[in-house]
């Protein structure tokens, strides 16, 4: 098991580099989304500052209290251009949410996909992804509690603590158990989501149940993994924001520069995690079939050759006629059994109905 | 020979006897009384950590120094205003919110606090308990328990003392509004029954409003406080004694002098941190009581001090006192912090405080060791004139973090933004410019915002626009000479006004009128800067050539609000002139015209930004070259939080 998760970082990261123009289209609807949430602040902010010298201080370091003018300034209503700002930063999770199943599908075959069959792809995973995402509201939703309840246990504990830190460290402990609990839910999710695609998994409850399971099973890899690049992913942020805060108050280009390298490690590390547990599933799924995953006891994952892997997955690829005719058109298996990618991989289990 | 060794001896004898008198540890440090001292107490208090309450017998020893005999006397009992039914905690409910507490929603009994008289004897006269009848002057409210009058049965003649005898319990609610505990921590304020003040030929003596500080007359404290003897304590004045009861308590006993409150703090966790300041009338001692939890904030406080205490001493005149106690709350106790009373400041600060701000614990700490002068010293009717302590305050405060830590970054030089003190008051201000004049008593401002917006901003912001007319050297000296003249006694506000009437040597009353008496604001605006050649109407015109073509240059300036006040425009061509256009502001608007082989490039008002009082600074200017540099800045950085966020909720999909 160990040899064959090995590099499965690195496996990830290169299908992201080798399928890079996925991370640029993300990152350029990203973009554009950010910048058409910016154009209400700069619509605003060009009526005020554009014939003024008002915006010296603003460009020549960062004046506080020039900003806090601008904000108050009821002319300048700048938190309405907020709320303007919000609607568009909505706008990108739902286009994810729509293109996830054409990049899992991309990675899967590891192979320059057209538009057609991309957004084909996109569009065949969507309904299901939707209630990937509905179901994901019940295990987030729960871990927003309990970060409340953490909160409210900190303020408490801290409230009659004498050391002013003690609310703090009680709320860094549990937030942190909280993170990686979080962590724990995302990887799960995408494993029911890449279950999904390469096993085109239709019933989106009993794969939820297969994919804990093996996010259970497999947590000491997959978890470990997603942390890691969780890791890189918060490195660059953190470092991203304090060359930010180095650089001379008038260099705006470089500003730009590095505040969107910030973004782009941003996008890239979450694809840089969905791409290694495709790569950990096309690894795995051929011997590890969902179906006998024993959630509570974790059993050594049996190692499974790669070229055996290829050849279980070749049927799936682009050899498919299926994908060939330039759109994804997944073909419902007759008698509601997985297609046939699944049905090489799985055996027919109780839950699919055989 | 003899007589004369016995004559020297006298004279060094006395000499040494005035010398041990002028370095005594009480406060003063200098001889004989500073304030006509018209109270004397004597108050010997028991805390009962658990009970949080304080149960004891106050003598009060009033000198009738009004010149006229006097038959009844309010006091004070502040505690009482922590009731549900309280004018304090209706007013602070109305507004939603009191400093950094809620008081929105229902009522918690642990913000209950009360003072409770169960016996009042004057001596000569006997018991009179049963004469006390609460009042409520301001507003009539029938619940508010704030201030009681006591009847005497004949008057007390002029020139001749009263001395009254009262036991009281005081029971502190969970900290609110600068007096409580928290955990083992407790400030006592307002704690005691405090009698009214005789100002203007008559008692004045306010119920405890939100929005307003106190009012009290000058005298002598004498306070033994028994607690546990692990707790450590600070108190007004200085300590003169530690007595261990060798029951588990001790009774700590402080004397101040020439003081008109009396506070005092305790907790076992407190760490104490010594330091000092010499000053022009000697050493002064600074008592940091803080915890090991802020112990990156102690230098920081004790720097403050020091800096602060140095230009006050050389600016606006000396601290006479020998202490000064600075206790930095616990955490949780945001409501004690940031507090004056005399010889006695809360600070605040936070253990993970960035060097970069200077909020904590360097402007609050300079905000309260301020009030020294202007609340503690120069005692002014907090009810009537809060913007005299507060706003003048609030000014002063501005001139000295100014000085320490720069004139643009005395709040914020962190991360790559600044912010100067004169901003943050802006800040206050401009919001809530036309809604109170500052001549109202505080208590009836429109509301809590408008209080702090209008007594501390407005003021602070109304102070430095007037250095524009007199000078800040002269304003410098006019503070000066209000402190020199006024301390140890109560002014009012046309006392300050006449004063700086006076330094400046000019009658400011035009000014007075709409920054202190009115609620005109001032607002000027550049309307137009248009450059236009000379020879538009000519078909024939050769083409436009930079240092050769005339141009006619309209500017156009206007007054926005009703507020009239001087102004100069800085107006500046594109052969490098600039000229400087002043206007009086009396009409609504002013042109002016250029004929010259340049064009304007921008025109501002107020160039040197210190028309603070000035509501939209964005509409000073006008360029007639676009300005990309703020809007791309902000841009960028609003698309990247943009951009941020969005991909943090796609990370749940």
């Amino acid at each position: 098991m160990a040899d064959n998760n090995k590099g499965l970082v690195a496996a990830g990261a290169a299908l992201v580099w080798r399928r890079q123009r996925v991370l640029w289209w993300v990152y350029a609807v990203n973009l554009v989304l950010g910048l058409l949430g910016a154009a209400g602040a700069r619509t605003q902010l060009d009526h005020l500052l554009r014939y003024s010298l008002a915006g010296e201080s603003l460009t020549k370091g960062f004046d506080l209290g020039m900003f806090f003018e601008l904000v108050n300034v009821p002319a300048a209503n700048l938190m309405r251009s907020a709320s303007s700002s919000f609607l568009f930063a909505l706008l990108f999770p739902l286009f994810m949410l729509f293109v996830t199943g054409g990049i899992l599908a991309v990675y899967r075959e590891d192979r320059k996909f057209t538009a057609g069959e991309f957004f084909a792809a996109s569009g065949a995973f969507f309904w299901r992804f939707v209630r990937l995402v509905v179901f994901s509201l019940v295990p987030f939703g729960l871990l927003g509690a309990a970060f409340s309840g953490v909160r409210k246990l900190s303020d408490y504990l801290g409230d009659r603590a004498t050391p002013a830190q003690t609310g703090f460290y009680i709320l860094l402990a549990g937030a942190t158990v909280v993170v990686l609990l979080v962590l724990f839910v995302r990887l799960w999710f995408d494993i029911a989501q890449v279950r999904a695609v390469l096993q085109d998994e239709r019933r989106m409850w009993p794969n939820l149940w297969k994919a804990l399971g093996i996010a259970w099973r497999q947590a000491r890899t997959l978890f470990r993994v997603y942390l890691c690049i969780s890791g890189v992913a918060w490195v660059t942020l953190a470092v991203g924001l304090f060359i930010w805060t180095k650089l001379p108050p008038t260099a705006t280009p470089v500003s730009f520069l590095v505040l969107q390298f910030i973004i782009l490690m941003q996008l890239l590390t979450r694809l840089w995690q969905r791409a290694s547990s495709v790569t950990w599933y096309k690894r795995h799924a051929a011997i590890y079939p969902a179906d006998s995953v024993d959630f509570t006891t974790p059993v050594p994952v049996e190692v499974v050759e790669s070229e055996m892997v290829c050849e279980t997955f070749a049927g799936a690829g682009p050899a498919s006629p299926a994908t060939t005719a330039g759109t994804w058109t997944q073909t419902p298996p007759a008698t509601g059994q997985p297609s046939a990618p699944s049905e090489r991989e799985n055996p027919p289990s109780d839950e699919s109905g055989a | 020979m003899q007589s004369r060794n016995f004559v020297l001896a006298f004279l060094v004898l006395l000499v040494g006897a005035i010398a041990v008198q002028a370095q005594s540890p009480f406060a003063p440090k200098v001889s004989g009384p500073l304030s006509q001292r018209v109270v004397a107490y004597q108050i010997d208090a028991k805390y009962d950590p658990d009970k949080h309450s304080v149960d004891a017998t106050e003598t009060l020893t009033y000198h009738n120094l009004t010149g006229q005999p006097l038959d009844h006397f309010p006091f004070h009992l502040y505690l009482n205003a922590f009731q549900p039914d309280s004018t304090w905690v209706s007013e602070a409910h109305r507004d939603g919110s009191f400093r950094t507490s809620t008081f929105g929603g229902a009522w918690d009994p642990k913000r209950s606090g009360s003072n409770t008289v169960s016996s009042l004897e004057v001596v000569g006269i006997g018991d009179l308990t049963k004469q006390i009848k609460f009042i409520s002057p301001d507003d009539g409210n029938p619940n508010d328990k704030t201030v009681f009058d006591i009847a005497l049965p004949h008057p007390i003649e002029p020139g001749q003392d009263v001395v009254f005898k009262i036991k009281f319990r005081a029971v502190f609610p969970e900290v609110v509004a600068r007096t409580g505990y928290k955990r083992t921590f407790l400030l006592a304020g307002q704690w005691f029954p405090k009698v009214g003040v005789w100002w203007n030929g008559a008692w004045n003596c306010h119920q405890f409003h939100a929005m307003t500080e106190f009012f009290a007359d000058f005298g002598t404290y004498d306070v033994k406080i028994t607690l546990p003897k692990n707790y450590v304590i600070g108190a007004t004045g200085v300590e003169t004694s530690d007595t261990d009861n060798g029951n588990g308590s001790k009774t700590v006993a402080f004397h101040a002098e020439d003081v008109h409150d009396f506070a005092w703090t305790a907790d076992p966790n407190f760490k104490v941190v010594e330091s000092k300041f010499d000053g022009s009338e000697g050493a002064v001692k600074i008592r940091l009581l803080t915890y090991e939890s802020y112990k990156s904030s102690w230098q920081r406080y004790i720097d403050v001090m020091q800096g602060t205490m140095k230009r006050f001493d050389e600016w606006y005149g000396p601290y006479p006192y020998a202490q000064i106690t600075v206790v930095d709350p616990p955490h949780g106790a945001a409501e004690a912090g940031g507090m004056e009373y005399p010889t006695f400041i809360t600070g605040d600060t936070f253990w993970w405080a960035p060097k970069g701000q200077k909020l904590f614990p360097e402007m609050v700490t300079e905000h309260e060791f301020g009030h020294q002068y202007w609340y503690a010293m120069v005692a002014t009717n907090e009810f009537e004139n809060a913007w005299l302590d507060e706003g003048i305050n609030s000014y002063t405060e501005v001139k000295v973090l100014d000085s320490l830590y720069g004139k643009n970054t005395s709040m914020l030089n962190w991360m790559g933004a600044q912010m100067g003190d004169t901003s943050e008051q802006r800040s206050f201000y401009v919001g809530v410019a036309e809604t109170d004049p500052l001549s109202r008593p505080s208590y009836q401002d429109m509301s809590m915002a408008a209080y702090g917006g209008i007594t501390y901003g407005k003021t602070a912001t109304m102070l430095l626009t007037l250095e524009n007319v007199v000078g800040e050297q002269v304003l410098q000296k006019a503070l000066h000479a209000y402190f020199m003249k006024y301390r140890f006694t109560h002014p009012t506000q046309e006392d300050f006004l006449r004063t700086v009437n006076e330094v400046a040597g000019q009658d400011l009353g035009w000014y007075w009128q709409q920054a202190v008496y009115g609620t005109q604001v001032l607002d000027y605006k550049v309307r137009k800067a248009e450059s236009v050649r000379v020879d538009w109407a000519n078909k024939d015109a050769p083409d436009e050539k930079k240092g050769e073509t005339f141009y006619q240059t309209d500017i156009l300036l206007q007054r926005l609000g009703d507020f009239v006040f001087p102004v100069t425009a800085e107006v500046k061509f594109d052969n490098g002139e600039s000229i400087r256009e002043k206007w009086d502001g009396r009409d609504r608007w002013k042109r002016f015209v250029y004929l010259k082989k340049a064009k304007v490039l921008s025109v501002e008002i107020d160039p040197e930004h210190q028309i603070t009082m000035d509501r939209d600074y964005l509409n000073n200017s006008i360029t007639t070259e676009p300005q990309h540099g703020a809007i791309l800045k902000i841009t960028t950085c609003w698309t990247f939080l943009a951009q941020f966020f969005a991909q943090m909720l796609s990370w749940l999909t």
